[in-house]
């Protein structure tokens, strides 16, 4: 099967990257927008832009009857979907399948499975993977304790109907175990009127590492290496990179094989990533497997040298895997920047305007994979993030010199973006040595939001002399009497 | 424009002596004007607080455009009367500028006996008028003003020029087309009613502006009904039930930003286009002119001097540099705008009133502005004088000066007597402003030859009556005599009595005078034309 | 020539003035003599001010201007003292409503003890062969109605009544 005509079901940044890869290599292309959408890069790329319809911009995008038949009246042979939006939905695999459409990702069993998180722990713990180590009071209440022990230290013990926070326990040492049980069961009770307990193994400081993988769906999977995606604010990542600062030569082969070889197990197709949770003494956890292209795929594009759009579309059509794994490299540093729409100093809050002026930067090693353009305007109808940032370097100190570089370079005028957080971040210290965990955003917030120089006086100056409306005012007063200024007799 | 060389060595031990003296009477003129601008009893100032009013200057404040001059009119008006309880007669005048406007603006001082109006306070409102009908200034108004000072209502009422013709001018002004705006921001009751209403625009500030013709008291007094003062009279009625106020303010500063804002949606009337220069600081010193100004008045100086530290580059182009020597005329430039100058050297003889008659004639001819300088002592007498027509020259230096068309402006720097007042453009002569410092003097004739002439007469008439004085009784009758006229020629009885627009540190001349010549441009400059000249 | 910018939250007062030469911008902390030039790249500045020179790229919005400054964004909302007074233009509004002429009650949209917000339609008159909707004054509460629907009027009657506010 041989794809002539791609539908890109996205939007945004991703439409407009996944649309450069397939119209690079002769695809004819083309791409949904919503009535009420702004323009962006995507519908200058695509060589047709499909109107969709819907009571929001986001609920057209997840019609997957609209869409499907947007497709088919297109003649699109292809649908990528991106990230996000229908990306994951089994239900639109299934759709498409049947109308005679493929779709660009894995199977829609393996989404099924992945989606379910229970059922996918089970299924990589079943086959020997690691999985953190838990116990559930109500699988066997008479043998609880001892399977909490079992989880080993540090534990941490959760009222099975809690949450924000609340009976939560950490346990460190076995003869505490019993006691803090006991008060855990009495703080249950008291907040939720239920003393059911679960624990598992308390991970202090963890780290986000994913790794790459893409299989043909025969069996035969290959990774692209880890990416390192630590920083996070509000669970979401905002900086990935690779290679990941934390992992030694044996320990990178080991999490990136263990990440293959669970892709093998659902013999995998397509691009997908494995990620884990990674303690600060080496051990690593299975978390969950996204069965898509990631957002930050892009910093394995720059170390490795492969296009896994290129990829996936060579998949999708049936051409298998273009590389064994030993020809799959991993050059220098990469760092992904996450431009969002958001307040850093105000708890994030999504920002929306007008953008009045749009310069992103360029040079050697800076790639910038954007969603928007000058004149734009950004609203909360979608997701803050504007564009992606991605530097290489021959090392990590470089990839960070260049981030440094670029995003202070990245101009966005009109709404509030997060660059100066995001440069905030790159200069810290602890992020330069690598000493960072999923934490880091929330243990450092009051450094990285801390107000810069006082420049107020120069920006001041800067709106005054700008405000036309002001200038003109002034003016207007005759030049004598600016001269005397506030003279009085 | 060639740059006039200074002879003046401020090293010297005269022009030391000199500066000394200016600096130590500039320093009880600021000290007045000071008091006289911000000096008020406490209980007036809490009286203004209670009543919820900002002062008159915070006002000014908000309706200026900041950073921008004012110059202020008349600040010593009747500080030689009322025992010197009404400072500024109870209301400020001034041109300002509002919006890059120039507009003169008349505002009641509250904090001053409630803004009651004296008899000065109406003739210093008289002349803010004037001055903008002549100069074709809109005029905004603020009005808190208590009505006319009772005790003293024949001063305020009946003459032509008393309370009347306040009005008389808003009307003339209105039939001129010039705009005038009222910010109503305490009581306008009875004639000060008619001052908002006949504004073009009034803005009423609410709780404390309201207008009537009779307050709730005089209401209650004529026919018997009670009725409260924003019921009368306040914003709310009058913006919305009689149309008697055009805009309601909820604050003082919100009625500021509304009278801003109706200024600047004005027309933009172009100027009248003189003769300019690219705008140059005098190249000598003003303050300088401290120690050129003689301590003693009866001292000759050279009024070039003075003109040095006033004109643009300190650049005098002089006219007949020698003829009639005693009058100094020529061009120069004062902010850029060019102007024909006259400054006294001494006494006006036949040749000087006749240079200076032809030179107005000149300047008229170029639409040129006139800037008198005064230090004249008079036209000079004798046989030889008469004989030769000083009678008839000084006629034509007047009927020169009195029938220009371009705009007048006079500064009397010294000394100011007799007939040289007339022809060098006294307060009678419409100069569009006139300004004094602080030593200067005006009357008839000097202090000394006053008290001489009025002693001789009183000690003939004694002497008829043969009576023998000793130099002691001689001496008794000059000494008071001489006293009350010494005071009564002094610069601050000229500016209580508002026979000037106000006393000038002489540095602040050069600003003055800038303001007063762009202020003037406002207006047309008419084709010249004459009356009967006595050849 | 007055402006209140707001950095951060944080608001200044300040004015602009040209001495001929030079902007001069006055704030509560001193003058600011400052000179901006257009240089460079698309809203590319360099701004000379307080004795610093400064690239900067910069964008004006309405209500807002954006500079790029040493690889930082700022906003400066801009915010002119005269609007912002202008919301007192109506100042501050009667109780009542008052009929305009004389006529009769059509229909009646609130009763009293309502809570209403200024220029929700209270009540629809007719008169001179024209119906009108009388809205509310103010933000507040209805006290009374005095007239029902299809009763008469005269000029001058009060037709609504808002409890009065508490100062």
């Amino acid at each position: 099967m041989t794809i002539s005509k791609l539908l890109v079901a996205n939007r945004g940044e991703i439409a407009a990257r996944v649309l450069r890869t397939a119209n690079a290599h002769g695809l004819a292309t083309a791409v949904l927008r919503h009535a009420s959408e702004q323009e962006g890069p995507a519908h200058l790329i695509a060589h047709e832009v499909v109107t969709i319809d819907g009571p929001t911009p986001v609920a057209a995008y997840l019609d997957i009857p609209q869409i499907v038949e947007a497709a088919k009246r297109i003649g699109a042979d292809a649908v990528h979907p991106g990230y996000g939006f229908l990306s994951e939905n089994a239900g639109f695999v299934a759709a498409l399948e049947k109308a005679g459409v493929t779709f660009v990702g894995p199977t829609s069993e393996v989404i099924d499975l992945m989606g379910d998180k229970v059922r996918a722990r089970a299924f990589v713990e079943e086959r020997g993977f690691p999985v953190a180590p838990s116990a559930i009071e109500d699988d066997d209440p008479a043998s609880f304790v001892e399977r909490a022990r079992a989880v080993g230290y540090p534990l941490l013990i959760k009222p099975s109907a809690g949450g924000g926070g609340k009976g939560m326990r950490v346990v460190r040492e076995d003869s505490t175990l019993e006691t803090e049980i006991e008060t855990a069961r009495r703080e249950g009770e008291r907040y939720f009127g239920d003393g059911r307990l679960f624990v598992e193994r308390y991970i202090e400081r963890p780290r986000h590492i994913e790794v790459q993988v893409m299989g043909d769906g025969q069996g035969n999977v290959v990774h692209f290496w880890e990416r390192e995606c630590s920083i996070q604010r509000r669970f979401q990542k905002i900086i990935e990179e690779t290679p990941s600062p934390a992992l030694t030569p044996e320990q990178r082969d080991k999490i990136c094989e263990t990440a293959a070889g669970i892709a093998r197990a659902v013999k995998y197709r397509g691009a997908g990533t494995v990620e884990f949770i990674y303690a600060q003494d080496g051990a690593f956890y299975f978390l969950e497997m996204n069965t898509r292209l990631q957002v930050e795929h892009p910093v394995t594009e720059m170390v490795t040298g492969f296009d896994l759009v290129a990829e996936q579309l060579r998949v999708a059509a049936g051409d298998g895997l273009s590389a064994v794994q030993a020809d799959i490299p991993q050059n220098g540093n990469s760092i992904e920047l996450r431009i969002c729409a958001e307040d850093a100093t105000a708890d994030f809050r999504p920002a929306i305007g007008d953008i009045l002026l749009l310069d992103e930067p360029q040079g050697e090693g800076v790639r910038v994979d954007s969603g928007i353009l000058d004149g734009g305007k950004v609203t909360t109808d979608f997701d803050p993030m504007l564009s992606k940032l991605i530097v290489h370097g021959r090392d990590r100190a470089q990839a960070i010199a260049r981030a440094r570089q670029a995003v202070q370079n990245y101009v966005v005028l009109g709404v509030t973006t997060n660059t100066g957080y995001l440069d905030a971040i790159l200069a810290h210290p602890d992020f330069a040595s690598g000493d960072i965990s999923t934490g880091f955003l929330t243990e450092q917030s009051e450094t990285l939001t801390a107000p810069g120089e006082d420049v107020s006086d120069l920006l001041m100056a800067a709106a005054a002399l700008s405000d036309e409306r002001l200038v003109s005012e002034v003016m207007q007063i005759p030049e004598m009497h600016r001269k005397m200024g506030g003279w009085r007799n | 424009m060639r740059r006039i060389e200074s002879q003046i060595d401020t090293n010297a031990a005269d022009y030391k002596a000199n500066f000394a003296a200016m600096s130590e009477r500039l320093k009880e003129f600021h000290a007045r004007q000071h008091a006289a601008r911000f000096e008020r009893p406490q209980r007036d100032i809490d009286r203004l607080a209670r009543q919820n009013k900002l002062g008159v200057r915070e006002r000014l404040k908000l309706l200026l455009d900041p950073g921008t001059p004012f110059l202020e009119f008349s600040t010593l008006a009747a500080c030689r009367e009322y025992d010197g309880t009404v400072p500024g007669a109870a209301v400020v005048t001034g041109i300002g500028i509002v919006q890059g406007r120039e507009v003169a603006i008349h505002a009641n001082d509250a904090s001053v006996k409630g803004g009651a109006w004296y008899p000065h306070t109406v003739k210093k409102i008289v002349r803010l008028l004037d001055v903008a009908l002549e100069n074709r200034l809109p005029v905004i108004h603020i009005c808190d003003s208590a009505g006319g000072f009772l005790p003293l209502q024949h001063g305020v009422f009946p003459d032509r020029y008393l309370g009347g013709r306040v009005f008389r001018n808003q009307v003339k002004l209105s039939q001129a087309n010039i705009p005038q705006i009222a910010v109503v921001g305490g009581h306008c009751t009875a004639g000060g009613a008619y001052v908002p209403t006949l504004s073009d625009y009034n803005i009423i500030i609410e709780g404390t502006g309201a207008i009537f013709l009779g307050g709730p008291p005089l209401v209650k007094a004529a026919t018997g009904e009670e009725v409260g003062v924003q019921e009368l009279g306040g914003a709310v009625m009058h913006t919305s039930v009689s149309g008697t106020g055009d805009y309601r303010a909820a604050t003082e500063q919100h009625a500021f930003s509304l009278a801003r804002e109706i200024v600047g949606q004005w027309k933009r009337t172009p100027k009248t286009i003189i003769e300019t220069a690219a705008y140059e600081e005098p190249y000598y010193d003003p303050k300088e002119l401290y120690g050129i100004i003689p301590k003693d008045r009866k001292t000759q100086f050279d009024m070039r001097e003075v003109l040095a530290r006033i004109v643009d580059g300190s650049r005098f182009h002089e006219y007949q540099p020698n003829y009639g020597t005693t009058m100094v005329c020529g061009f120069a430039h004062i902010w850029g705008y060019k102007v024909g100058i006259l400054a006294n050297n001494g006494v006006l003889f036949n040749d000087s009133s006749l240079k200076a008659a032809h030179f107005m004639q000149l300047c008229n001819q170029n639409r040129t502005p006139l800037v008198f300088f005064q230090n004249i002592t008079g036209y000079m007498v004798g046989r030889e004088y008469e004989e030769r027509g000083i009678a008839k020259d000084g006629a034509k230096m007047l009927m020169a000066q009195g029938g220009s068309v371009v705009p007048k402006f006079t500064v009397i720097a010294n000394a100011s007597y007799g007939a040289g007042n007339y022809g060098m453009c006294g307060r009678a002569w419409d100069a569009r402003t006139l300004f004094m410092w602080p030593q200067a003097e005006i009357g008839v004739m000097g202090a000394d030859q006053a008290a001489n002439t009025m002693a001789d007469v009183k000690i003939r008439q004694l002497q008829r009556e043969g009576k023998e004085l000793t130099e002691e009784e001689i001496a008794a009758i000059r000494e008071p005599v001489l006293e009350k006229y010494k005071r009564d020629v002094e610069a601050y009885t000229s500016t209580s009595e508002l026979w000037d627009d106000g006393i000038l540190d002489p540095a602040d001349t050069r600003n003055a005078l800038g303001m007063s010549i762009s202020a003037s441009l406002n207006a047309p400059i008419d084709d010249p034309h004459y009356g009967i000249f006595r050849l | 020539m007055r402006r209140i910018f707001q950095i951060d939250g944080e608001e200044t007062e300040t004015w602009l003035a040209h001495d001929g030469a030079c902007f001069i911008l006055n704030t509560p902390d001193g003058a600011i003599p400052c000179q901006l030039e257009a240089a460079g790249a698309k809203g590319g500045h360099v701004l000379r001010a307080n004795g610093k020179v400064r690239e900067l790229r910069l964008a004006a919005g309405p209500d807002a201007t954006f500079v790029h400054m040493n690889g930082r964004v700022h906003e400066i909302r801009r915010i002119d003292p005269a609007e912002r007074l202008a919301g007192g233009d109506s100042g501050s509004s009667d109780d009542r409503v008052t009929a305009p002429m004389p006529g009769v009650v059509v229909s009646i949209a609130v009763k009293p003890g309502d809570q209403v917000n200024e220029g929700q339609p209270l009540l629809v008159i007719e008169s001179m062969k024209l119906e009108t909707t009388l809205t509310a004054p103010r933000d507040g509460v209805v006290a009374e109605l005095p007239f029902a629907e299809g009763d008469s009027f005269g000029l001058k009657d009060i037709l609504a009544q808002l409890v009065p506010e508490e100062e």
